[in-house]
C-alpha cells in the first residue's frame, strides 16, 4: 500500500524500516508503526477470530479497547498489536483459529448462535453428568484466546519508580498539557502522564483551525514543546494510568522506547492534587455485523490516514452521530478517499461549517440515518442505511464503514477514584457528581468540544490543583473560571445504542461475542442490573473489559426497563484501567531475607539453607539429613550451633519490671542478678506465644531472648499489653546488632576455657547463670549455661560484626577435640530427646501453657500485674477436654512416625509433633499433642501415618524427657 | 485503596507501614470478678462498625508507637475525632 | 431448545407481613438453606432479604475454590459433604453447576511446612477423602508450569495434592439455588433492606425491612462480611469477628496451560485457571477492618511478584481485572453457628472468612434441618459462638493470625 509520507501530522519515519514475520512472510513496516498497522499498510484486515462465533475481527479503534488485534507476538499471546510499536524482527501469530484468520475452519460457530443464547452454558451439557467432563473438555479449549507454553519466560527488563508529585495530570491532550503548565507556574513539580507515545491528545491529527494562523495540530505540538521545556514538569508518555486510589496513590506503566534500558517499567505516584484530562472515545454502534472488518470508528480512520499515513480504505460510507465524524469525512475525502455517503444519526445541530464542507466536496448527507446491517463474510463489502426508526433503507457498496454512535468521556480514573457519576442527559456522558478530595477534571471529558475551551477548562483546573498543594492561586483561578464560562459549554451529545435491528449479530461486547439479543435475554431471565447482566452474558469481562460495551450497556438497559424510569446506571470499572504484563507489576521483585553475621562461614562449612521466617538458616551440615554425625559430635564431643536468628532486647527504665510482669507469665521480680531465667508469654486465650531466658543486668534493666519468629513482634506485643499504663521503659530490639554462639557437648567447657578470659569451672560459671567476661582479650561476650540440647552449653551472645572473629577462634580452638558445626536439624533431635519444647511445632495456635505441661512457670499470685494469659489459664486449668503434650516411644524402634501424623481410635485425638530415630537411645521417640484422657503414662498410642493403607503403627506414652532424665549432663 | 495513617510521631505515612491494634477498647480490667463471658468480651469481640471508630494502631515499620486514631470503615480513611454527641 | 425466556427465579413476589422464617442475606448460605426449608423440611413460607442483588457479596467475589482438606475432625466432613453435592446439586436445580473437579495442589516451601500438611493429608485419609503429599519431581510432572527452581524467595519442597477439589461456577451457585429456592415457593426480596430485628420475652418477633414489617418467629443472618456489624447493631450481640477486605484478579483468557488449583501459603497467592481460560488469582487480606470493597496497589503487585517467582511463565500475561469482597475473620478462623442462644429463633450463620463458598451447600442444609426442628445437628455443634469464651479455638489455623490484636 502506498503511504501517505508527506503528511506534516505523521507520528512514523518512513524512511526508516521495519520488518515482522507473519506466516511466514516478512513484511515491511517503517518506524513509528504499530504492529498492527505495519500489517494494515501489507493489505492484512482480519487479524483474529472471536472468541465463541469465531468472527472475523479487525482494526476498530486504535486505542486498544477490545481484542480485536490481539495476537500472538514473540511468544507472548493477547498482545494488543493496535497500540504495540513494531519492533524489527517481531514474530507474530494470530490467535484463537483453526487455520489462519483469513480462513478459519471454526468459522461454521457463526452458525450456531442460536445454541448459544445468553448463559446457555448453566443449562446444558450437565445431562445426562456423563457428558460434562467431556463438554468441560471442549469448553475449555474454545475459551481462552492467546496460547502460552508453560515453560514460556519473559525477556527483557522490567522495573519500577516511585515519583513523588505535587500534582499528577492524567491526559497529555490539549487540557492536560494546559493543566500542566498552569500547575508548575507555582514552580510545583508536576507529573503529567500520556498513554500515547507523543502529547497531543485529540488535537495532534487535526487538520482543522485551532485560530487564524494555525491548525490544531500545530497547537498540539506548540503546547507539547512548552510542557517539555518546563524543567519541573515530568513527562511520561506511552504510560498508561492502570489504578487510581484513594488518597491520591496513581499506578501506571510506561512502555519503554528502543532507546529505553526497560522494556516496561512501573510507577507508584502519590500526588497530592489530581488532574484528570483524559478525553473521550468513541461509543461503539451497534448494528448487525457491527463488527465487520473494514468498520472501523470515526478516529481510528483519521489516525490511520493522518498519524500513520495509511488510507484505510477505497470506498467508504459514515454512519456517525458527532462533529468529529463529519471532519474527518471532509478530510480523509480530500486525502483521496471516495465516500458514498455520510448518515448521521442526529437530527439536528451539526457544525454548519463542516456540512458546508460536504456539500462543498458533494459527499452525500443524510440526517436521522444510520447504518443497520454491514454485508460481506470476512469483510465489508455493502452497508444497508435506515433511517432511525426503520421505515426507509438504502444500500451502499463499501470497503469501509466508518461507524460510531458518538463520544463517551474516559472516566476510568475517577470511578477507581470513587467518584460518583451520574448520566448527563445533555451530554449523554456519565458525569462525575462529587469529586473525591483534591482531584480536578478538565477538557473532552466533561463535554467541551470547543478547542479554547478545553484549553480554558484545563489551566483552571491546574491552577485548582496548585491551591490543593497551598498556592494562592484564587485571582488567576477566578480569571480562568470567567474565561471559560465565556467559551462555549459542553456540547449536546447522542443516546441512539443501535440501529432499528433485532440483534441477533448486533454486538455489544466483541470480546465475549455478546449480542444485542442475548442482553434482551438475560433481561427477560431476571437479570435486570446491569453488574448482574455483565455477570450472566459476560459482556465487558474480555481483555477489553468494559472498553467497547462500557457504556452502552447501562443506555441500553434503562431502554430496555423505560417503563420502569429507570435511570441508566454505570458499570463497575476495575482495575488495571489497561490490561498489565504481570512482569510489569513484579518490577524487580527483590527478595529480602535476612543473613545471619556467620552466613559465609556456615555456607563454606557445607552448611545446607533453608529459609526459616524472615532469615536462611542452616539446616543441614551434609547430605545425610538424619544428621546422624552431626548429633553424635554433639552428645559425646562438642557442636557449635549459629544461634543468632533468637530475638533479642534489653528492656530498661523505671518500669521496666512492671512491663516484665505484665507479658512473661513467671514472677520476674525474682530473676537474681548472674542467674537466667527460662519463662514464657501467652496472649489473653493463654495460648503460649514464646518462650525465651530473661537476664537481669541492674536494677530495672533486663536482657531477654525470644523464639527466631517472634522477634519482630515482641516489641509492639510489649507495648501493645501496656498501651493505657503510661509506664516509663526502652525497650532496644538487638536481635540484628548481635548474634549467638551455641557450643554444646561434653568438651564444651574445654574449648572455651581455651579462649575465655574467666573461670569456667561448675562453681564460677553453674548451669543456668550469666556471666559477661572477654574472648582473647578482646571480644566482649554475654554468656548462659544452657541446656536445649541438653549437654553441659554455653550460648555466647556479642556484638554482630565480632561473630565471624569468634566463630574462628572457637573453632580453631576446638579443632583438637573435634568440634564441628551442626545445623538447625541436629538441634531439633538433640531437643527433642530432651522433650524441650519449639513453639510452633509442639504447640498449635490453640495449645496454653498448661497443655504444654509448662505450668510450673505461671506464678499466679501477681493478680495486680495484669499478666497477660492468667485469666485464662485460670478459667481453663480444671477443664479436662483439653489436649496435653505427651512423649511417646515407638514399639518398633526403628521406625518413627513421620511429623504430622495423626493419632486415632474410632475418632482423631491428636497428633504427632515432631518424631525421630534417636541414635543416642537407638529408640524411636516423638512428642504427641494428644487428648487429655489419652495422656497417661503407658497408654498405648495408634498412629496413623500418611499412605498407611489401614495399617497403624504402635506407641507407648513414656516420661519425658528421654535423654539424660535426672539432667547431669547440662550440669557437668 | 491507599490507606495513610498519621502517627504522632513521624506524620502521615503509607499505612502498610502501621500494624492495627484493634478497636478501642478501654484498659485492661482488674482480674477480680471476671467471668469466662466477660473476660471473653474484652478479649475477643468486636463492634465491627460500619462507620467511624477509635482504634489502635503500631507504627510498626516506623518509631514502633502505639497510638489511637479515628477511621470510617466505610471509606477507609482516617478522620477527625468526630464531635462528642450530648 | 430453549423455548422462552421465563424469570430465573420467578416474578417478583409480593413482601408479606408474615413469613414462618426469614433470612437475611441472598448469599450463597441464606440461598442454601431456604431451598433445602422449602425442599426438606417443607417450609416453604420463606423470605429471604437481600438489600442489593443476589450474589452481590461473597457469593459473587470469591474465586470459587471448593476442597475437603481442612485441618479437623469438626470441619472435614462438613466439607467432604459439600464437595459430594456439587453434581447432585447439578442434577437437583437441573442448572449445571460447573464442577471441574481439576484437583489442589498446596505448595509446601519447607520439610516443616511439608510436615504441618501430612497432618491435614492424614485427617483427610482417616476420613477417606483422598488426599496426597507430593515431592517436587511428583509435583512438576503432574503441573509442568510450577517452578521447582531453589532460587526463589521461597524454594518448593513438595505439595498437598487433593484430587477431588477444584473449581465451582459460583455465580452459577447462586443462580441455580435461587431457581430451586423459588421452585419451592420461597420468596427472594432483592433491593429489600433488613432494618431491624424485634424480640419480645427472649423470642424472635419479627424484621422490619425498608419495604414493612415481616412477622416471623424465625430469623437468620447469614449475611456475610455484614454479618457481625449487623448483628451488634440490631440485637446487642457482639461477635468475635474482623471483618477485611480480600482480594482477586483474573488474567487475560488463556488456552489451557495450568490444569489444577495451585495455591501457596507463603506467598500468599492462589491460582487456577477458570473455564473461560482466565487465571483467576488471589488471596491477599488488608489486616485493618473495612467495609470498603477497594482493591490496593500494594496488592497487586505483590501477587505479581508471588506469580513470577511459583508460576512464572505467567509474567508474559496480564492482569486484567482486580476486585475485593469482605471476609469476615473470627480468631480461629472457622465459622460461627448458632442459634436459639440467647434468643430463641434467631440463627446465625457468619464468620466464613474467605472460605465460605466451600461448604456452603452442607452447611444450608444442616441449618435448615437446625431451624426447622430447634435443635443443633451434631455437625454443626462444634460451630458455637461460646467456644470462645471456653477457650477453646478449633484448630483450623496452626499459626497464630495476624489480623488480631491478640497475637
Amino acid at each position: 500500500m502506498n503511504r501517505l509520507t508527506k503528511l506534516p501530522t505523521l507520528r512514523i519515519d518512513p524512511s526508516e524500516n521495519r520488518s515482522l514475520q507473519y506466516k511466514g512472510q516478512t513484511y515491511q513496516g517503517v518506524a513509528g508503526d504499530t504492529v498492527a498497522t505495519a500489517l494494515y499498510a501489507n493489505g492484512v484486515r482480519v487479524f483474529a477470530r472471536s472468541l465463541k462465533y469465531h468472527r472475523p475481527r479487525g482494526l476498530y479503534s486504535l486505542d486498544g479497547e477490545c481484542s480485536n488485534t490481539c495476537m500472538q507476538v514473540d511468544d507472548i499471546p493477547n498482545v494488543r498489536t493496535e497500540n504495540t510499536l513494531l519492533k524489527n524482527g517481531m514474530q507474530v501469530k494470530d490467535q484463537n483459529v483453526k487455520g489462519s484468520a483469513e480462513f478459519d475452519w471454526m468459522g461454521f460457530m457463526d452458525k450456531l448462535d442460536c445454541l448459544m443464547p445468553a448463559g446457555f452454558y448453566y443449562r446444558t451439557m450437565h445431562k445426562p453428568a456423563s457428558l460434562w467432563p467431556i463438554a468441560m473438555k471442549q469448553v475449555r479449549n474454545a475459551a481462552g484466546l492467546g496460547k502460552i507454553a508453560p515453560d514460556f519466560r519473559m525477556k527483557g527488563d522490567y522495573t519500577e519508580i516511585y515519583p513523588r508529585a505535587a500534582v499528577c495530570v492524567i491526559g497529555g491532550g490539549a487540557a492536560g498539557m494546559t493543566a500542566a503548565l498552569a500547575a508548575a507556574e507555582s514552580g510545583l513539580r508536576v507529573v503529567l502522564l500520556d498513554a500515547r507515545p507523543w502529547l497531543g491528545g485529540c488535537f495532534d491529527y487535526r487538520v482543522s483551525a485551532y485560530d487564524q494562523e494555525k491548525a490544531l495540530y500545530q497547537r498540539a505540538r506548540e503546547l507539547a514543546k512548552a510542557v517539555e521545556a518546563t524543567p519541573n514538569i515530568r513527562v511520561f508518555k506511552h504510560t498508561a494510568v492502570v489504578g487510581v486510589y484513594n488518597n491520591n496513590l496513581i499506578t501506571a506503566f510506561q512502555v519503554g522506547g528502543e532507546s529505553d534500558s526497560f522494556n516496561e517499567r512501573y510507577l507508584e505516584i502519590r500526588a497530592t492534587s489530581v488532574v484528570v484530562a483524559t478525553g473521550c472515545i468513541e461509543r461503539p454502534l451497534l448494528f448487525e455485523n457491527n463488527e465487520r472488518p473494514g468498520i472501523m470508528q470515526v478516529g481510528c480512520a483519521h489516525r490511520l490516514a493522518r498519524t500513520y499515513g495509511l488510507l484505510p480504505g477505497n470506498q467508504a460510507v459514515f454512519s456517525i452521530g458527532h462533529d468529529l465524524g463529519l471532519e474527518a469525512a471532509a478530510d480523509l475525502f480530500d486525502l483521496g478517499l471516495q465516500i458514498a455517503c455520510v448518515a448521521d444519526i442526529r437530527a439536528d445541530g451539526q457544525d454548519p461549517q463542516l456540512l458546508l464542507a460536504l456539500t462543498k466536496r458533494n459527499i452525500p448527507f443524510l440526517r436521522g440515518w444510520v447504518a443497520c446491517e454491514a454485508h460481506g463474510s470476512r469483510q465489508v463489502e455493502k452497508v444497508t442505511l435506515s433511517t432511525i426508526d426503520g421505515s426507509a433503507k438504502r444500500q451502499f457498496g463499501c470497503d469501509l464503514l466508518v461507524a460510531s454512535a458518538g463520544l463517551t468521556p474516559i472516566t476510568g480514573p475517577l470511578t477507581l477514584a470513587q467518584a460518583k457519576l451520574k448520566y448527563d442527559m445533555h451530554t449523554g456522558y456519565f458525569l462525575p457528581v462529587d469529586l473525591p478530595a483534591k482531584t480536578h477534571i478538565a477538557g473532552r471529558l466533561t463535554g467541551l468540544q470547543h478547542a479554547l475551551a478545553i484549553e480554558a477548562s484545563g489551566r483552571l483546573a491546574g491552577l485548582n490543583a496548585a491551591a490543593d498543594c497551598g498556592f494562592d492561586t484564587a485571582k488567576s483561578a477566578a480569571e480562568a473560571g470567567q474565561q471559560l464560562n465565556a467559551l462555549p459549554g459542553p456540547e449536546r451529545g447522542t443516546r441512539l445504542v443501535s440501529a432499528p435491528v433485532k440483534g441477533r449479530k448486533s454486538f455489544i461486547c466483541f470480546d465475549e461475542d455478546t449480542t444485542l439479543k442475548n442482553i434482551k435475554q438475560a433481561i427477560e431471565m431476571g437479570f435486570d442490573v446491569p453488574e448482574l447482566i455483565k455477570r450472566f452474558t459476560s459482556a465487558g469481562t474480555g481483555p477489553g473489559q468494559g472498553g467497547i460495551p462500557g457504556h452502552n450497556l447501562p443506555l441500553l438497559v434503562s431502554e430496555y426497563q423505560a417503563r420502569t424510569g429507570a435511570k441508566p446506571i454505570p458499570t463497575t470499572v476495575r482495575p488495571p484501567l489497561v490490561p498489565t504484563f504481570i512482569a510489569t507489576y513484579a518490577g524487580a521483585n527483590h527478595d529480602m531475607c535476612k543473613r545471619t553475621p556467620l552466613h559465609d562461614l556456615q555456607k563454606k562449612a557445607g552448611g545446607v539453607f533453608r529459609r526459616m521466617g524472615v532469615w536462611r538458616r542452616a539446616r543441614y551440615f551434609s547430605e545425610d539429613f538424619s544428621c546422624r554425625e552431626e548429633i553424635l559430635n554433639v552428645r559425646n564431643n562438642v557442636g557449635l550451633l549459629d544461634a543468632s536468628t533468637l530475638g533479642k532486647f534489653r528492656i530498661h527504665g523505671p518500669d521496666a519490671l512492671k512491663a516484665l510482669q505484665r507479658v512473661y507469665v513467671s514472677n520476674m521480680a525474682k530473676v537474681a542478678e548472674g542467674r537466667v531465667k527460662y519463662s514464657a508469654m501467652c496472649n489473653d486465650d493463654g495460648c503460649v506465644i514464646d518462650d525465651g531466658v530473661v537476664v537481669k543486668l541492674a536494677e530495672n534493666d533486663y536482657y531477654f531472648t525470644t523464639s527466631t519468629g517472634r522477634a519482630g513482634e515482641t516489641v509492639e506485643w510489649i507495648r501493645f499489653h501496656t498501651r493505657y499504663d503510661g509506664w516509663d521503659f526502652h525497650l532496644v530490639n538487638l536481635t540484628d546488632a548481635m548474634g549467638v554462639i551455641n557450643i554444646s557437648g561434653p568438651n564444651a567447657c574445654k574449648v572455651l576455657a581455651k579462649v575465655a578470659d574467666t573461670d569456667l569451672a561448675n562453681e564460677a560459671f553453674p548451669f543456668s547463670s550469666y556471666r559477661e567476661f572477654t574472648i582473647r582479650k578482646k571480644i566482649p561476650v554475654r554468656a548462659m549455661r544452657l541446656g536445649f540440647v541438653g549437654e553441659l552449653s554455653y550460648e555466647l551472645h556479642a556484638d554482630a560484626s565480632y561473630m565471624p572473629a569468634l566463630w574462628q577462634i572457637i573453632e580453631e580452638a576446638g579443632q583438637e577435640f573435634g568440634i564441628r558445626n551442626f545445623g538447625v536439624e541436629a538441634q531439633n533431635v538433640l531437643r527433642l530427646e530432651k522433650c524441650h519444647i519449639i513453639l510452633g511445632q509442639e504447640s498449635e495456635q490453640r495449645t496454653n501453657l498448661l497443655d504444654l505441661g509448662l505450668g510450673f512457670l505461671w506464678h499466679r499470685n501477681k493478680p495486680d500485674a495484669k499478666t497477660v494469659g492468667a485469666v485464662a489459664l485460670r478459667q481453663t486449668e480444671k477443664d479436662p477436654g483439653r489436649f496435653r503434650l505427651v512423649g511417646f516411644k515407638m514399639e518398633d524402634p526403628q521406625r518413627p512416625p513421620r511429623d504430622g501424623s495423626i493419632i486415632v481410635d474410632q475418632r482423631i485425638r491428636g497428633y504427632v509433633c515432631t518424631a525421630r530415630k534417636s541414635f543416642t537411645l537407638n529408640e524411636s521417640v516423638g512428642l504427641a499433642l494428644v487428648d487429655a484422657e489419652l495422656a497417661a503414662l503407658g497408654t498405648r498410642l495408634e498412629i496413623f501415618e500418611d499412605e498407611c493403607n489401614g495399617k497403624r503403627l504402635d506407641a507407648r506414652i513414656v516420661p519425658m524427657p528421654f535423654y539424660d532424665p535426672q539432667g547431669e549432663r547440662m550440669k557437668m | 485503596m491507599a490507606l495513610t495513617i498519621s502517627c504522632p510521631n513521624c506524620g502521615k505515612r503509607n499505612g502498610y507501614e502501621f500494624r492495627y491494634g484493634g478497636e478501642d477498647k478501654g484498659p485492661r480490667p482488674a482480674e477480680e470478678g471476671l467471668t469466662p463471658q466477660s473476660w471473653c468480651d474484652y478479649v475477643h469481640m468486636n463492634n465491627c462498625v460500619a462507620g467511624i471508630q477509635k482504634e489502635w494502631w503500631c507504627h510498626k515499620n516506623g518509631c514502633g508507637a502505639w497510638f489511637t486514631i479515628f477511621r470510617n470503615t466505610l471509606t477507609n480513611l482516617e478522620v477527625e475525632e468526630p464531635e462528642a454527641k450530648l | 431448545m430453549f423455548g422462552r425466556f421465563k424469570p430465573l427465579w420467578g416474578k417478583k413476589p409480593q413482601l408479606k407481613s408474615s413469613y414462618d422464617a426469614v433470612i437475611i442475606g441472598g448469599g450463597l448460605h441464606g440461598l442454601a438453606t431456604a431451598y433445602f426449608l422449602a425442599k426438606e423440611h417443607g417450609m416453604n413460607n420463606i423470605a429471604i432479604l437481600e438489600k442489593r442483588y443476589i450474589g452481590f457479596g461473597g457469593a459473587g467475589r470469591n474465586t470459587a475454590i471448593v476442597r475437603a482438606n481442612q485441618r479437623t475432625q469438626e470441619n472435614v466432613p462438613l466439607y467432604k459433604e459439600a464437595l459430594d453435592l456439587w453434581p447432585i446439586l447439578t442434577k437437583e436445580l437441573d442448572y449445571n453447576l460447573m464442577f471441574n473437579n481439576c484437583g489442589n495442589l498446596n505448595l509446601m516451601h519447607s520439610e516443616a511446612a511439608m510436615n504441618t500438611a501430612r497432618m491435614n493429608v492424614c485427617t483427610a485419609q482417616f476420613h477417606g477423602i483422598k488426599s496426597h503429599l507430593l515431592d517436587a519431581k511428583q509435583l512438576k510432572e503432574l503441573e509442568p508450569a510450577i517452578n521447582i527452581s531453589p532460587d526463589i524467595t521461597y524454594p518448593i519442597h513438595g505439595a498437598m495434592f487433593h484430587p477431588p477439589g477444584g473449581v465451582v461456577r459460583h455465580d452459577a451457585v447462586v443462580w441455580g439455588l435461587a431457581k430451586g429456592a423459588a421452585r419451592y415457593g420461597v420468596h427472594i426480596h432483592q433491593q429489600t433492606e433488613a432494618t431491624a430485628i424485634h424480640t419480645k420475652n427472649g423470642k424472635i418477633t419479627g424484621v422490619d425491612t425498608n419495604r414493612g414489617r415481616i412477622h416471623t418467629p424465625r430469623v437468620l443472618v447469614s449475611a456475610g462480611g455484614y454479618s457481625a456489624g449487623m448483628i451488634n447493631k440490631m440485637l446487642g450481640i457482639r461477635l468475635p469477628i474482623s471483618v477485611l477486605t480480600i482480594q482477586a484478579m483474573v488474567t487475560q483468557p488463556l488456552k489451557p496451560v495450568l490444569n489444577h488449583v495451585v495455591s501457596s501459603g507463603m506467598y500468599h497467592a492462589y491460582a487456577n485457571q477458570t473455564l473461560k481460560g482466565e487465571i483467576a488469582t488471589g488471596a491477599h487480606m488488608d489486616p485493618w477492618p473495612n467495609y470498603t470493597t477497594l482493591t490496593t496497589a500494594h496488592y497487586i503487585k505483590h501477587q505479581a511478584e508471588a506469580l513470577s517467582d511459583f508460576l512464572p511463565f505467567l509474567r508474559g500475561v496480564k492482569f486484567m481485572r482486580t476486585w475485593a469482597g469482605l471476609a469476615d475473620m473470627t480468631p480461629d478462623m472457622a465459622p460461627i453457628i448458632d442459634g436459639n442462644d440467647p434468643i430463641d429463633g434467631f440463627y446465625m450463620n457468619c464468620g466464613w472468612g474467605y472460605f465460605g463458598f466451600k461448604s456452603c451447600t452442607a452447611t444450608g442444609r444442616y441449618l435448615a434441618k437446625f431451624m426447622a426442628g430447634g435443635q443443633c445437628p451434631d455437625m454443626l455443634k462444634p460451630f458455637t459462638l461460646r467456644r470462645y469464651e471456653k477457650h477453646r479455638l478449633m484448630g483450623e489455623t496452626a499459626a497464630l493470625v495476624s489480623y488480631s490484636a491478640d497475637n
